[in-house]
């Protein structure tokens, strides 16, 4: 596990991450020259692959009839806006789906942040008899398919009582996971060692250390670690799916596929509605994206969990 | 141990604790369980009871979803893993090149990628509809399109496409893994006179196998686990033509409350995943390339 994920880390980037090659003194390489057919395929490519993105913004935005009548364009002729206020309260409990979501993932990113830097840290510097073999299972751990203990933790969360509530879904983020000890770790085992070490001379002690110096230090590795937290939170669909079972308690990923199983048999789902419900459920991921990358460019392990979902 | 260094481990356990109760109450504890579970027949609301090994031998000699479901499984994992990452290379490679606008076409080529998997299924079940998008273009080149979800031989492809809309995040990965290749290896190519499809096969590909290894790896090991999807487009159906092992586990435990039988599953699929990984990795000597090996 080790060898494969230090594999994982792309080879050092350029001074300039977006250094485009052989552009301006150095003379284009063939290899690197685009021909109209690059421009050709890429226009393709991009056009087909955000044709259904395009098609979720004119579904959302059609009438009743039109959705109802199957006879929607891949652009919108109809601009219902009002769709997007309609999900609030009127037609759908959406505010309410969107609140549960928050509630979730706010707990889980907490609860990870908080658990995955002080345990990394305490893998990267302090010492300990022991540590070595427990930093084995950290690894191993991950090798571990989440489906082995699903029906136990289903079993221990019913026994406590905490089934059709938030709890299982956010309380086990505060006992941080492997992943994110092991980023953390590889993250402070890279920060220079005289640091904590002169901070100890001056007498403080290794909670002091932890959260006057290394704290600040770990932002950007935290931030990360919050990125993918969240972003696995909000669009985790099994979880809530074994644990919540009352309309009121949803995330909105759940709930989004909740309209659609509970519409009659006989009536389609209300499609611009549920269209609507994906947008709301996909935009909060792209402003995270957008605000969040150089994070992520900077956690350049990151990469390897990318491509996967 | 010194007073300092027994202060110092002391400390270490205290920092790692969450990490270590979180192990033992949500990992070890229920993997010792789930193994005792696999070995009962139990409901969860009755005792639970040992039935042996019963599970396993009913699931793979007596179950013929299982053998469905294991079949589907690899098939949507074996089509769709290779499959992305090849799409994800070629676009990789494209984007490498001296392209106006490549944030652009970047940023559309990942833009599927950051809608959640509930989301992206929402928008298949409209695109693949019978009367769909899809079809309707489809329609317009003459071709009849089938009734994708509802088609026994079309469920798994119009999973493998669903799957293949996310090629953008290996491209992403990879376009960053390209830069960093060396730019005196082309040159050096070039005087030699190897044109650019040689020189991909020849640098480009061979400096990214790590990469490529990696994302082939966790992408098996995700695809094994695939279930959103699934769930909410097919339910396994039509016939249990796209079943696969943890939709099938889902509605075990959750559906039928058959918690041993589901347990038993759940230790089958660890074991499907371990044997890939490891023949992955038997097979990585071979065409994985280390700098390190050369020196």
């Amino acid at each position: 596990m080790a060898t494969i994920l230090s594999a994982a880390a792309p080879p050092q980037r350029d001074q300039q991450p977006e250094s485009e090659p052989g552009r301006s003194r150095e003379r284009v390489l063939g290899v690197f020259r685009a021909t109209p057919f690059t421009y050709a395929t890429l226009i393709v490519v991009s056009a087909v692959l955000c044709v259904p993105l395009v098609f979720v913004v004119s579904i959302a935005l059609a009438s009743d009839q039109t959705v109802n009548a199957n006879t929607f364009t891949i652009f919108p002729r109809e601009f219902h806006w009002e769709n997007f206020t309609r999900v609030f309260g009127t037609d759908l409990p959406m505010q309410r789906f969107l609140l549960n979501s928050v509630i979730i993932s706010t707990g889980a990113v907490i609860g990870q942040v908080l658990s995955s830097g002080l345990v990394g840290y305490a893998f990267a510097r302090l010492r300990a008899p022991g540590k070595n073999t427990l930093f084995i299972v950290v690894l191993a751990t991950m090798m571990i398919p989440a489906q082995i203990t699903m029906i136990p933790q289903f079993i221990l969360f019913k026994e406590l009582g905490w089934v059709n509530t938030y709890l299982p879904l956010i309380v086990p983020n505060f006992f941080s996971n492997a992943f994110n000890v092991f980023l953390v770790r590889q993250f402070v085992s890279r920060l220079p060692s005289e640091i904590d070490e002169a901070a100890m001379v001056d007498g403080l002690g290794f909670f002091g250390i932890y959260r006057r110096i290394m704290l600040p230090m770990l932002s950007p590795v935290l931030i990360a670690i919050g990125i993918f937290t969240l972003t696995a939170t909000w669009g985790d669909f099994m979880g809530p799916l074994i644990y919540l079972n009352d309309e009121t308690k949803m995330p909105l990923a759940l709930g989004v596929q909740y309209i659609t199983s509970t519409s009659a048999a006989l009536q389609a789902p209300p499609w611009n509605l549920v269209m609507v419900g994906s947008i709301l459920l996909t935009l909060p991921m792209i402003l995270v994206y957008y605000l969040g990358q150089r994070y992520l460019y900077e956690m350049d392990i990151s990469g390897g969990s990318a491509g996967v979902k | 141990m010194s007073r300092l260094r027994r202060r110092e481990a002391m400390w270490f356990y205290l920092f790692a604790s969450p990490w270590i109760i979180g192990f033992v109450v949500f990992l070890l504890g229920p993997m010792v369980a789930s193994i005792y579970f696999s070995l009962t027949d139990w409901d969860s609301f009755t005792p639970p009871k040992f039935v042996g090994l019963e599970n396993y031998t009913r699931l793979l000699t007596e179950d013929p979803v299982f053998w469905k479901a294991l079949w589907n499984t690899f098939y949507y994992a074996a089509i769709s893993v290779p499959l992305g990452l090849g799409i994800g290379l070629w676009l990789a490679n494209l984007l490498n090149k001296q392209v106006r606008v490549r944030k652009v076409f970047r940023t559309l080529i990942y833009l599927p990628t950051l809608v959640p998997l509930v989301a992206t299924a929402m928008i298949f079940k409209m695109v693949l509809a019978p009367s769909g998008p899809l079809n309707d273009v489809l329609g317009v080149a003459g071709i009849p399109g089938p009734s994708w979800l509802l088609e026994a031989i079309w469920v798994k492809p119009a999973l493998v496409l669903l799957s293949v809309w996310g090629a953008g995040g290996a491209t992403v990965l990879l376009l960053a893994a390209m830069k960093g290749i060396p730019r005196e290896l082309y040159e050096a190519a070039e005087v030699d006179g190897a044109g650019s499809v040689r020189q991909f096969w020849s640098i480009t590909v061979p400096q990214l196998t790590p990469i490529i290894f990696f994302n082939l790896i966790m992408g098996l090991i995700g695809a094994f686990q695939v279930f959103s999807q699934v769930y909410i487009l097919t339910k396994g159906g039509p016939n249990n033509a796209s079943q696969m092992m943890v939709p099938m586990l889902f509605d075990e435990a959750f559906s039928f409350y058959h918690m041993g039988y589901a347990s038993a599953l759940s230790w089958l699929l660890f074991a499907v995943i371990l044997v890939f990984t490891l023949l992955a990795f038997r097979t990585a000597r071979r065409w994985v390339f280390y700098e390190t090996e050369v020196n």
